[in-house]
């Protein structure tokens, strides 16, 4: 099992894994890709900052295979 | 300890400002009194946000010993910041023209005959707001509909910043199918500089066109330069001087109200106008240390060795931005010192608004990602069942190791300072209940290579002029605010040169007498204005030498030393002259000139940090009383590698200071807000560590050679502020087993972390 | 308001002057008689930085009217040295380092002074002389050097320069 990276297409085994890189590397394009899926890039970065509990990831793994699929 | 080597150099000379100090002699600007000088008063802004519609002036220049009153129309409006190099972050009018965006911004200045009638003066000043919503938190000033306190500045993020290197996913994808992870968050708070002489300036305008202004500062070249700016004047025409500066921590060395303020009353009158903060206008409206949020992500091996660390940071930026962009990536560097990473990720976002601006303190962002990294790291220990001083060991910084794009570590004696500590922590034995140590590793710079101020000087300068009876005049730029550059650069001088300490008179604190210099910040001045020392003194050795060579006309395989007034031949020191004598030789010699020796520094080609760097661990003996939560230090050990010392009384000095500031942003110095309102802005309430509480602190000194600085030293000023709030979170941690994560450690945040342990034992007890 | 004639002896010569009645010792002290060594650092007497003697108790000189110490005598950093011999104290904090930006120095060398003449030769244990300097701020030295200095004269290791 693998998964893409929607933004840049770089394979992980997990979707969490996809969804740490996407946030890690916060360049133009995965944040648009963030913001096209109806999210805050900027929330879920302040959500990740702050509280414990890394809800962003686990909504960023949910949307990451969601889009899968299309990809 | 080795003998010394120097006959100057590391010996406890007097602080050669002492008898001035000591005997009420030394005059600061708050004792600054001119013929005909004015007394200045502020009116500052109750809104945290608004909108400034009118100021009506009238009715306060109408009091009788009212002279003027100025505000932002009375200025060229410019918006200035330190950060020169970027339009984009010279954000700050003093006087500002539109709006006000923090409560106790200035918004007008009135000059009168006394400071009482000034006072009375801002009573009959009326402004007309247009109150905004503000917002005081940088969370809530990063959401969409929050208001905008900068126009065209999105999101109200200020900077950001990232570092990166090495394989950061890879590292991590690696731990997560047998290594470990641990993901923590921290809040760390502010902390206000809290110099004993609060903000203060005299400007003098005169008709010839040119302003002179006594202040308290770090850096007369910066005012210097940043006065010229706002007001349309030369820098040439500007004179800044600096009287004895009763500290500054990292708070003096920007632009602020009561230098800017004073010289536009002064340019109105032609007449010199005083302005002094009270306790609490410098508490509420001065620059305060940058409060942080911290994500920190570290994956490690199971036998201890770093992978990969992902960390992100929030920063409370205030108001303006001040000299947050470097705190910004100051902080996320020395988050990641002193280890070795296969990959690093530190993405910093500074955020403005509605409350005082944050800005540099010593330490400047590493205090903060220091007690988040070192506590982490003790944690992972205590998880993974590690010994804490073997993990650091395996992992740091090395001599001659390259943090990837970053930094050229040269002298590093990190391994030492853990082998010393881990001993010392030994020998204390079994500690009672409630007591433990806590350890914290660190490491800080020495100067910054990076030009934002976009000066054309050489970083700094000296000049060495021997006069006829052999005293030296040492002009200097770098600033001495209490932490002994005068005596450090004296020191330097008499070595090089070969006199004694007594033999050098120091010029420093005038622009107009003395070379341009940085001044005194990013604890840059030992190593870059003492290689300037070293290279003037050597320069006027060498010409000096030239006339006793031609004197003493020896085989040409011997050289000429000065060592202690005694030239000589190094291979045969008994063979020689007095120096006194050599110099009336040689100004005879130049025609009756007096020999002059220039020298400077500037870092070329040092990576994207410093030229070279402190290291140290620190050991933090402290007993909570689990009741009421309270914190009694008992003792702090440090193991210091500063490279060669060049002051020792000095190091001692900046060792107990930094501890006991650093123990007050552990668990003392608190700045709560509300409503973008400073509550305790007093030194009853702002709680600084007095005598009593005062641990006992020693030092262990590790020997090493730094070969960028002079004499082979480095920095001693702020590094050792970085461990000790970490390391009193760790004699908590090993204590009580609580993990604070917020700063500063109140007695409420102890006593809330042990009833949550409480709790989650229950808990788990149940289940 | 009528001015009200102060007669004070500040560090060994008689002063007199006129002052309003709300003046602060401090104020008398810096702006009447020029003696700049004594500063001020707060305005909620906190931070001890304008610490005097008066009749050789250590005072808060900005805790107290001018016109309460009418009479007395008082004495400021400049008033420890005599004909420019510096006293014990100022050469201690000379040998020890016992200050840094010098703005809490004076304030300090006054609560000293009053804590070692109040000493009668006695040695003092080290969390008196701590306590002896409680109320007076440092932010720059951490203390332990100005302790380290009192505690050297009160041991008496500067004994001859006491005659």
């Amino acid at each position: 099992m693998s998964f893409k990276c929607p933004a840049c297409k770089k394979e992980w085994p997990t979707s969490l894994q996809v969804a740490r890189h996407i946030f890690g590397t916060g360049d133009k394009a995965h944040r648009a890709w963030v913001e096209s899926q109806g999210y805050s890039y900027i929330e879920l970065l302040l959500a990740q900052t702050t509280e414990p509990g890394n809800k962003s990831y686990a909504i960023l793994s949910e949307l990451v295979e969601k889009a899968q699929a299309t990809l | 300890m080795s003998t010394n080597k120097y006959k100057v150099i590391n010996t406890r000379v007097h602080n050669i400002d002492g008898i001035a100090k000591v005997t009420g002699r030394a005059t600061y600007t708050f004792d600054v009194k001119l013929p005909g000088m004015l007394y200045g008063k502020i009116l500052r802004s109750p809104h945290p946000h608004a909108k400034i519609l009118k100021i009506d002036t009238s009715k306060a220049l109408e009091l009788p010993g009212v002279k003027a009153v100025v505000t932002g129309k009375d200025t060229l409006g410019i918006k200035q910041g330190i950060w020169r190099r970027y339009e984009e972050l010279c954000d700050e009018q003093i006087l500002p023209l539109e709006k006000v965006r923090y409560i106790g911004e200035p918004v007008a200045a009135v000059a009168a005959v006394t400071e009482e009638i000034a006072e009375k003066a801002l009573d009959l000043i009326d402004v007309e707001y247009e109150v905004l919503p503000a917002v005081f938190e940088p969370l809530d000033a990063i959401k969409k509909d929050a208001p905008v306190i900068h126009e065209g500045v999105e999101r109200n993020i200020n900077v950001t910043r990232h570092i990166e290197w090495g394989d950061v996913d890879d590292a991590f994808a690696e731990a997560e199918k047998d290594g470990y992870i641990r993901e923590d968050w921290f809040k760390c708070g502010g902390q206000h500089h809290a110099c004993m002489e609060t903000r203060a300036a005299v400007s003098s305008y005169t008709p010839d066109g040119k302003l002179t202004v006594w202040t308290s500062t770090q850096s007369p070249y910066y005012h210097q330069a940043l006065l010229a700016g706002v007001l349309g004047l030369r820098e040439g025409d500007v004179r800044v001087i600096a009287p004895y500066v009763g500290g500054g921590f990292g708070g003096k060395f920007e632009l602020d109200a009561a230098q800017f303020c004073s010289a536009v009353l002064s340019m109105k009158l032609c007449k010199p106008v005083k302005i002094v903060f009270t306790r609490e206008e410098d508490m509420i409206a001065s620059k305060r240390r940058t409060p942080m949020y911290y994500y920190v992500r570290t994956a490690v091996k199971k036998d201890g060795t770093f992978l990969a660390r992902e960390s992100r940071m929030f920063s409370n930026g205030g108001a303006y931005t001040g000299m947050g962009a470097t705190a910004l990536y100051l902080s996320g560097f020395f988050h990641s010192f002193p280890y070795k990473w296969r990959g690093y990720r530190y993405d910093g976002y500074r955020v403005y608004t509605n409350t005082m601006p944050s800005t540099s303190m010593r330490g400047f962002g590493a205090p903060q990602a220091v007690f988040c990294s070192e506590q982490q790291i003790e944690w992972i220990c205590k998880d993974l069942g590690l010994d804490p001083f073997e993990v650091r060991r395996k992992n740091a910084h090395t001599e001659g190791y390259e943090v990837p794009g970053q930094a050229f570590i040269q002298s590093c004696g990190m391994k030492e300072c853990i082998d010393k500590i881990e001993q010392w922590v030994k020998s204390k034995g079994k500690l009672p209940a409630n007591r433990a140590i806590g350890v914290s590793s660190c490491g800080f710079m020495s100067g910054g290579i990076f030009n934002w101020f976009d000066t054309p000087y050489s970083f700094s300068s000296a000049v060495v002029t021997i006069n006829y009876d052999g005293t030296v005049e040492l002009h200097v730029g770098c600033q001495d605010i209490g932490q002994g550059s005068n005596t450090t650069m004296a020191i330097i001088c008499a070595e090089t040169l070969g006199v004694r300490v007594e033999d050098v008179k120091v010029h420093s604190g005038d622009t107009d007498h003395c070379p341009a210099d940085l001044g005194a910040w990013g604890s840059r001045q030992t190593l870059m204005a003492g290689n300037a020392v070293k290279m003037a003194a050597e320069d006027a050795k060498r010409q000096l030498l030239e006339f006793a060579y031609a004197e003493m006309g020896m085989n040409i395989v011997y050289d000429l030393d000065i060592k202690d007034r005694w030239v000589h031949i190094v291979a045969r020191p008994e063979r020689g002259m007095p120096y006194f004598d050599l110099v009336k030789k040689a100004l005879r010699g130049k025609d009756g000139q007096r020999i002059i020796g220039r020298g400077y520094y500037t870092p070329h080609r040092k990576g994207m940090i410093s030229p070279a760097y402190s290291y140290m661990m620190q050991a933090v003996d402290a007993e909570v009383d689990p009741e009421t939560g309270k914190i009694t230090i008992h003792e702090i050990m440090t193991a210091h590698d500063c490279g060669q010392p060049i002051n020792p009384l000095g190091l001692v000095g900046q060792l107990e200071g930094a501890a006991s500031m650093a123990l007050g942003y552990g668990y003392l110095e608190d700045m709560p807000f509300e409503d973008g309102k400073l509550m305790n802005p007093n030194l009853v309430d702002y709680k600084i560590i007095r005598a009593t509480e005062m641990p006992e602190t020693g030092m262990i000194e590790i020997d090493t050679y730094e070969p960028e600085g002079p004499y082979g030293a480095k920095e001693a000023g702020e590094g050792l502020t970085n461990p000790t709030a970490a390391a009193l979170g760790n004699a908590l941690f090993h204590a009580l087993g609580i993990q604070m994560k917020e700063l500063p450690i109140t007695p409420e945040r102890v006593l809330k972390a042990l009833r949550e342990k409480d709790e989650a034992k229950k808990q788990k007890k149940n289940t | 308001m009528e001015k009200y004639l102060l007669k004070l002896t500040v560090n060994g010569q008689e002063y007199e002057v006129y002052i309003n009645p709300k003046t602060l010792l401090v104020e008398v002290i810096r702006d009447y008689l020029g003696f700049t060594g004594t500063k001020r650092g707060c305005e909620t007497v906190s931070c001890g930085a304008c610490t005097v003697t008066v009749n050789g108790k250590s005072v808060k000189s900005c805790s107290i009217l001018a016109m309460q110490v009418d009479g007395m005598e008082i004495v400021t950093s400049e008033g420890l040295e005599k004909n420019g011999k510096l006293s014990p104290i100022q050469k201690a904090f000379l040998d020890h380092g016992a200050f840094q930006c010098g703005f809490c120095t004076s304030g300090m060398l006054m609560s000293a002074t009053a804590f070692l003449d109040e000493l009668n030769g006695r040695i003092p244990k080290k969390h008196e002389i701590k306590e002896a300097i409680e109320g007076n701020l440092c932010r720059c030295t951490g203390y332990n050097s100005i302790v380290r200095a009192i505690e050297a004269v009160a041991q008496g290791e500067y004994k001859e320069e006491r005659q």
